[in-house]
């Protein structure tokens, strides 16, 4: 992940180490996937270059670019970050200003795209090259500066070529950026750096980015940790995925943190913990893929290729609404069947069938035979989602229940 | 989060102007014209009527040449920034912000920051001079009077608005009343208004000249007078095509300012200036509308200097805040509680608490201060009129709206004599101190 700030005016070379000019802009299509295309680079002489990315060998100390390599055209939907993003006021659906695009953020995996807007404070003394100066506030005046940033999906993007920026929903239910894409950018980092990094935000951003962290990597932040910080975020993140991460941790450890809880959480946490016991609750994981009904099915799949690497089964793709409650359901099959830009609300199916953490395993087994599914979502109170059951986990207790197997 | 727009700025704007409709004859007269008018008395503030009192007194009638030339650079910039805004629906910090970036906003709000808080200092002091006419102790009165300020802007009573603006507008008439009750030199007044003469140009007074004629540019067009009006503008939702109305609004609102300041000058130079009176204290500046006032003179000139005062403290604090959100977008509206809107009330209790500390000084007298303030307000002027000038001469974003060639020269013109009037005032203050 880069910011823009920091690209911008940054030195761009050819692999021979031949000066060609500095990053002036950058180029991105239009989209709801805002790819970026080209890169403007002013040379000497006060010349723009428009130079394709594909040409951008490696972004270091300098932007190394190809030897040889194609001026690009513009393309029709092309607009830029500096002159079409940056400084733009971000205004809310009736027109009211809000606040000022004072960084852009721009990732680098899989490819290259702009995935969100820094609002904070912190942009603009980044910008100003003062960046110790909100850190100094924050440590020595108790002060929250806290980073904050806004993701691609809430900004109507077609709207972008009016001068303003205009957000697609309403300011208090922004999701802000997409915790999945800084819990990714956290994953390469090292830990030292991670606790750096998640200082930076308020506790709740950050309690949510730590909640979309994988397992591994939260337990050993939660072993890297002081027990205060640590005990903090737990009561901070979700309760099931507090009792994941407890478990992921040695015993001493985890006593040490729930010890530091306050009475309230510990009994919640240590309640759900029981349910660990119960049958279903030890057959359940929470490896399953979660989308959001307004994400097209093409984001969907790209999903599929970043977030479900390590996954030992995918047979379906759960839709959740933003409390996490469980609205919707389809398989892959019926994804790779539709138009890369058909939102998921057209296809899913509604009422899924599930199944609770209290439902024995013999009724689950009975409905995963009778429905002809190869997973259960198991629910909670609300119909907030709390893993699954999939047919692999089942299919010991079938072999050890059956006689006639 | 940021609702500036329909912040507490524009609702006290908007408080000011609805309030007009019922005030009585004279109010009913400014209600046709709107934003100039608000504009017009807000121009006026303490900082205002103490420099315009200063020129008189010291300078006499030449002064009133250069009122006449920048009465049409006034009017000129004004229109210029109600334009721009009716035409892009941004303000000029939206603009600059946008097409300069952080760096260039950054330091245009510290020079306005530093600009403003100068007037709000001297604003503070009128204060502090209306106490000691007044014969109240100082330390509570500007404690009483910045507890009000505060409550003002978070609660700002309508009735309260519209009695401000009533007194001022009694105030500014008083002078008129006064000019003509002093029986001026009518002649020798007008024909300085084209020329200045009759009177011994030595190097003292040139010196003079310069310095608080650069003070009386300063008060006039103020760095944060172009903020206000364009941000007022965006606040009028004024159609593109009814611009006409705007700018003849704008051209009346230059007119009604000088208008008053002229009578200002006048009543001082007739009664101060021709007598030989030194301008150092209150009241001394109260004899200036002695000839209308009588006895009640230093009592009247009290009220109002506190009046103004208060105003320009209200103003140009709201208009600081303002900006700094515009420039940088962050949360900005006193609807909102103090922890999402830190930056709004952080800088205007900032600039409060600054201009009170430097104001409680002794040394600290409004007529030592005041044109000091308004020549920093001055030397800002070209750096907000090249942005200005910038905007509203380029096609890309004005369109059909490009200013008129005589528009942009005579603001160029007018920015290059400022500057060169800046840098003499400013050697001449080291050469010559």
């Amino acid at each position: 992940m880069y910011y823009f700030s920091e690209l911008y005016r940054r030195k761009v070379e050819t692999e021979g180490g031949y000066y060609v000019g500095r990053l002036v802009d950058i180029v991105f299509l239009q989209e709801d996937t805002p790819k970026i295309t080209r890169i403007l680079v002013q040379n000497g002489q006060k010349n723009i270059l428009s130079i394709p990315l594909s040409a951008v060998r490696k972004i270091n100390h300098e932007i190394t670019i190809n030897k040889s390599f194609n001026f690009s055209p513009a393309l029709p939907n092309e607009i830029t970050i500096a002159k079409h993003l940056l400084d733009k006021q971000i205004i809310d659906l009736i027109g009211n200003k809000i606040v000022r695009v004072n960084d852009v953020l721009i990732q680098n995996n899989p490819f290259f795209y702009v995935s969100g807007i820094d609002i904070s404070l912190r942009g603009i003394a980044r910008r100003l090259g003062v960046c110790f100066i909100p850190d100094f506030l924050n440590n020595f005046f108790k002060l929250n500066l806290a980073l904050k940033l806004l993701s691609w999906g809430d900004i109507q993007n077609l709207e972008l070529a009016t001068g303003f920026v205009k957000l697609r929903k309403r300011e208090e239910k922004l999701s802000r950026l997409r915790t999945e894409d800084l819990a990714d950018y956290l994953e390469k980092t090292n830990i030292k750096n991670a606790g750096k990094f998640l200082k930076s935000f308020d506790d709740k951003k950050a309690a949510e980015i730590i909640a979309d962290l994988n397992l591994n990597y939260q337990s050993a932040l939660f072993m890297d940790f002081k027990p205060e910080t640590a005990s903090k975020f737990l009561s901070l993140i979700d309760p099931d995925e507090a009792v994941d991460v407890l478990y992921a941790l040695p015993f001493k450890r985890r006593e040490q943190i729930i010890s530091l809880l306050s009475e309230e959480k510990r009994q919640e946490l240590e309640y759900l913990m029981s349910f660990t016991t119960t049958p279903v609750g030890n057959l359940m994981t929470s490896q399953y893929l979660a989308v959001s009904s307004n994400q097209t099915a093409k984001d969907v799949i790209g999903k599929i290729k970043r977030d479900t690497v390590d996954y030992s089964f995918l047979a379906a793709i759960y839709v959740l609404n933003d409390e996490k409650q469980l609205v919707g359901v389809f398989s892959p099959h019926e994804l790779l069947l539709q138009n890369p830009e058909t939102p998921v609300f057209k296809f899913m199916i509604q009422n899924p069938i599930v199944a609770h953490l209290s439902t024995p395993v013999e009724i689950i087994v009975k409905k995963l035979l009778k429905y002809r599914i190869s997973s259960i979502p198991i629910v909670g109170k609300n119909k907030k989602m709390l893993g699954i059951v999939t047919i692999d986990d089942i299919s010991d207790f079938v072999l050890n229940h059956v006689g006639w197997l | 989060m940021l609702n500036l727009v329909n912040g507490q700025l524009f609702r006290l704007r908007d408080k000011i102007f609805l309030s007009f409709p019922f005030l009585q004859r004279i109010a009913i007269f400014f209600a046709v014209f709107g934003p100039a008018t608000i504009t017009a008395m807000a121009d006026n503030d303490a900082s205002g009527v103490a420099t315009y009192s200063i020129a008189g007194a010291k300078l006499g009638y030449p002064i009133l040449f250069v009122l006449l030339v920048i009465t049409p650079l006034l009017a000129i910039t004004q229109e210029m920034g109600v334009r721009l805004t009716v035409i892009t629906k941004k303000g000029l910090g939206d603009l600059i912000r946008e097409n300069f970036g952080v760096r260039t906003s950054f330091l245009i709000f510290t020079s306005l920051l530093f600009a403003n808080l100068a007037t709000i200092t001297v604003d503070l002091t009128a204060i502090k001079t209306a106490s000691s006419l007044l014969n109240l102790p100082t330390f509570p009165f500007i404690l009483v009077m910045l507890i009000t300020i505060v409550f003002f802007v978070i609660k700002g009573g309508y009735k309260l608005t519209q009695n401000i603006m009533l007194i001022s507008s009694l105030f500014y008439l008083t002078y008129v009343f006064s000019a003509f009750r002093a029986k001026p030199d009518w002649n020798l007044a007008l024909s300085n208004l084209f020329v200045p003469h009759s009177i011994q140009f030595n190097g003292e007074y040139l010196r003079n000249f310069l310095f608080i004629g650069l003070g009386v540019i300063g008060t006039t067009i103020t760095p944060w007078g172009q903020f206000f009006i364009s941000s007022f503008a965006f606040d009028k939702k004024i159609a593109a095509s009814r611009i006409k109305f705007a700018q003849i609004e704008t051209y009346v609102g230059a007119f009604l300012t000088n208008f008053f300041s002229f009578f200002m000058v006048v009543a001082t130079a007739a009664t101060l200036f021709v007598n030989g009176i030194p301008l150092a204290t209150g009241e001394q500046a109260a004899l200036a509308i002695k000839p209308f006032a009588g006895e009640m003179a230093g009592v009247l000139f009290a009220v109002g200097i506190l009046n103004a005062g208060f105003m320009g403290v209200v103003i140009v604090s709201l208009s600081t805040a303002y900006a700094f959100s515009e420039f940088f977008g962050l949360s900005g509206s006193l609807d909102r509680s103090f922890t999402q809107n830190r930056g709004f009330y952080i800088i205007f209790l900032f600039q409060l608490a600054v201009a009170a500390i430097i104001s409680l000084f002794p040394q600290a007298s409004l007529f030592k201060l005041a044109v000091t303030a308004q020549v920093i307000n001055a030397i800002m002027l070209p750096l907000v009129f090249k942005y200005l000038i910038h905007f509203t001469s380029s096609k890309n974003i004005m369109g059909n709206f490009v200013n008129s060639d005589f528009k942009r020269r005579f603001a160029k013109i007018a920015t290059v004599i400022i500057i060169a009037a800046s840098i003499a005032a400013i050697l001449s203050a080291i050469l010559g101190g």
